[in-house]
């Protein structure tokens, strides 16, 4: 019984904390003012996605040869980046999303740099049925909307004539956290299905109303490989590495093109408008680009306006953005247009300590 | 949880030097409470303050709404609820007779010679880090549950409710079988223990009277234990419904409750796991953050409960001794 008593007493304390932080709670968020690490101009530390981290991956020892600087980077995700950088715990951030409008709230002055180019390719698993399936944007939209749900279904045996399709469940399979990949491809359905526009909408999480979630690409590609019927989508370079069948999606000029870098190259030449926030939205460009891959993406790097570390970071964005392209083309990264390079360079210079 | 005051405190005595190390460590065991104390505290007031927006924006709402959306911004924990609900008591379904079965082999039947391996073999399994827990049931469990399990279940017993569907790799069922793997060595190590703690005059009294081994068990044993059962279940429960990681990797996140339980599905825990690092808005962190609030309610009841059902019972076994 005495027992009993202290442990309600606990609990009214707890819950009396509780209200107390409910009521402390002036709308002001915590913390970001942590400072980050160490002010030494020789380390660079950044965070974020998964996709550009074979890039860093190759530019860290090459700067570190020709400018002195070592270049930490954790690859944490987009979401996980984006955090990082918001609470200065990084000196950068990377994510293949643009930040998000409370984001860059939170981010408090953050600019946002496209810094590699790469795409989001629908991969599948369906045994019998050859890779490079042919499918339209609308029909991809139905099969994770639950409308179609098997793969014989008429909608894909039209767009495949000769494929002999089985009548295999499909299983859509989606990040279940917050990735550039779910934004590319929520994106992409959202401009080319306006039931999806309406139903699901284009976020980083969006709501996804059928199939099952996995975590990071590397779950999703596992739950594709291992389910036979599955349908989901990963950055390009997975396709490669995981040796995943891969969908083509037509694309506005009616063409099926593979996400090369020749057809990520010609959609990120089909579209210049830079946005206000200094996004540039790649997905489903203008039939003006008959080879342009219709998933295609810029990946960002994050910074705050205003660095401790602003010269050393400006030194390595620009290396980036110029000599640390050439570095692209092997790992599947086209090399960035110049209007973007010329861009990029302006809000480099923009940086202050 | 039980911060119990000690009641009587011994007197300090004797010579001067143990008089010194009484009080160092009077000293360093209640700074340590204390700090613990106020991590607690702080712990609490951290989530609570971060879940405010949230609180605010949807109250109590949030318990039964059905959707979580970040591109409309609305957020409703009903189906996560009832997820976490599902897949925890699913496992202590499985879980509670297997673990008293082993604590019971463990302590009465087995011969020495597998008594300590196995003993062994059950305690290694609690020691098992979630992470990989997870990873199997995607790699190894899923593929064959799905392939060959489930599919029987289906063709054979698709008749019952909940039974019937698609076989999944990920799903409730998954979860509730990577939950039970977790929740047996618990309960079966300290249903063992208590099993052992039982008087063995009780036992040999109840042998003598010709009761047989299971008589035994069931009417002996079991009653005298009761109490520290429940707590092991609770402590089990308890487990379940706060497991993130290896839920979240055979799970399958999904957004909709499933029409059967092999069907894809999602937990408290799991959602603040996937989604808290960049959830996209203001507000969806706020919601993860009052996910986290209503699980710190859900474990406190858990304890509450547990202690309140073990007060009772042994209440009873020593108003029936």
């Amino acid at each position: 019984m005495q027992k009993l008593r202290s442990s309600a007493l606990v609990a009214a304390v707890l819950a009396i904390v509780a209200l107390a932080a409910a009521c402390g709670s002036s709308g002001s968020s915590s913390s970001g003012s942590g400072g980050a690490a160490a002010s030494n101009d020789k380390a660079l530390n950044g965070a974020g996605s998964t996709l550009v981290a074979p890039l860093i991956a190759q530019w860290a020892p090459d700067y570190n040869t020709k400018a002195g600087v070592t270049i930490t980077y954790g690859p944490v995700g987009s979401g996980g980046g984006i955090d990082a950088i918001t609470s200065r715990t990084v000196d950068f951030g990377a994510s293949d999303a643009p930040l998000s409008s409370d984001q860059a709230t939170a981010c408090k002055g953050c600019v946002q740099i496209p810094w590699a180019l790469a795409a989001t390719v629908v991969t599948y698993n369906v045994s019998g049925v050859p890779n490079k399936l042919k499918l339209t944007g609308d029909v991809v939209a139905k099969i994770f909307n639950g409308d179609i749900t098997s793969w014989n279904d008429p909608a894909i045996k039209s767009l495949n004539p000769g494929v002999n399709l089985p009548g295999t469940h499909i299983t859509p399979v989606y990040r279940s956290d917050g990735s550039g990949d779910s934004f590319v491809f929520s994106s992409y359905l959202s401009a080319v299905s306006p039931d999806w526009k309406s139903n699901v909408g284009a976020s980083t999480q969006p709501s996804f109303p059928a199939g099952q979630g996995a975590e990071k690409n590397s779950g999703v590609a596992a739950a594709v490989q291992s389910t036979d019927g599955a349908i989901g989508y990963v950055a390009v370079s997975y396709i490669a590495a995981d040796s995943l069948d891969e969908a083509l999606i037509q694309n506005a000029a009616g063409n099926y093109p593979e996400p090369s870098t020749d057809a990520i190259s010609a959609a990120a030449g089909a579209v210049t408008g830079i946005q206000p926030d200094g996004s540039i939205p790649l997905v489903n460009p203008p039939a003006s680009a008959a080879d342009a891959y219709p998933l295609s993406t810029y990946s960002y790097a994050i910074v705050p306006k205003q660095s401790p570390k602003a010269a050393a970071l400006k030194k390595f964005f620009t290396y980036a953005v110029t000599d640390g392209q050439s570095f692209g083309p092997d790992l599947g990264f086209p090399a960035l247009p110049s209007s973007v390079v010329t861009h990029d360079k302006q809000v480099i210079a923009s940086i202050t300590s | 949880m039980a911060t119990e005051t000690p009641t009587q405190r011994i007197p300090l005595s004797g010579h001067r030097r143990t008089r010194y190390g009484d009080l160092a460590l009077r000293g360093i065991t209640g700074l340590a409470s204390v700090v613990l104390g106020l991590l607690m505290v702080a712990l609490v007031y951290e989530v609570a303050h971060e879940a405010w927006p949230s609180i605010q924006e949807f109250g109590a709402s949030f318990l039964t709404g059905t959707e979580w959306n970040a591109v409309t911004d609305v957020y409703g924990a009903r189906d996560l609820i009832w997820g976490t609900l599902i897949t925890s008591l699913g496992a202590l379904l499985i879980a509670v007779p297997m673990s008293i079965a082993i604590g019971v082999f463990l302590s009465e039947l087995a011969p020495r010679a597998i008594r300590t391996p196995v003993t062994m073999l059950v305690e290694l399994l609690a020691a098992i880090p979630s992470v990989v827990l997870g990873l199997w049931g995607i790699l190894v469990m899923g593929p064959f549950v799905a392939q060959h399990i489930e599919p029987f279940i289906i063709n054979h017993f698709g008749w019952i409710p909940f039974l019937d569907g698609y076989p999944s790799n990920q799903g409730l069922f998954m979860a509730i079988l990577v939950l039970t793997i977790m929740v047996v060595p618990i309960v079966a190590s300290v249903s063992r223990e208590l099993f052992t703690s039982v008087p063995s005059d009780l036992k040999q009294g109840s042998l003598a009277l010709g009761a047989t081994r299971w008589e035994m068990v069931r009417s002996v044993m079991i009653p005298q234990v009761s109490g520290g059962l429940v707590a092991a279940v609770m402590l089990g429960f308890g487990r379940a419904i706060g497991e993130a990681i290896a839920v979240t990797q055979v799970i399958g996140g999904s957004n909709t409750r499933p029409d059967n339980i092999w069907g894809p599905a999602d937990t408290m825990a799991s959602r603040i796991a996937a989604q808290y690092a960049g959830s996209p808005t203001a507000l969806s962190k706020a919601s993860l953050a009052y996910l986290a609030v209503i699980l710190l309610v859900f474990s406190l009841i858990v304890n509450l409960t547990a202690q309140l059902i073990a007060a009772r019972l042994q209440r009873q076994m020593r108003g029936a001794a």
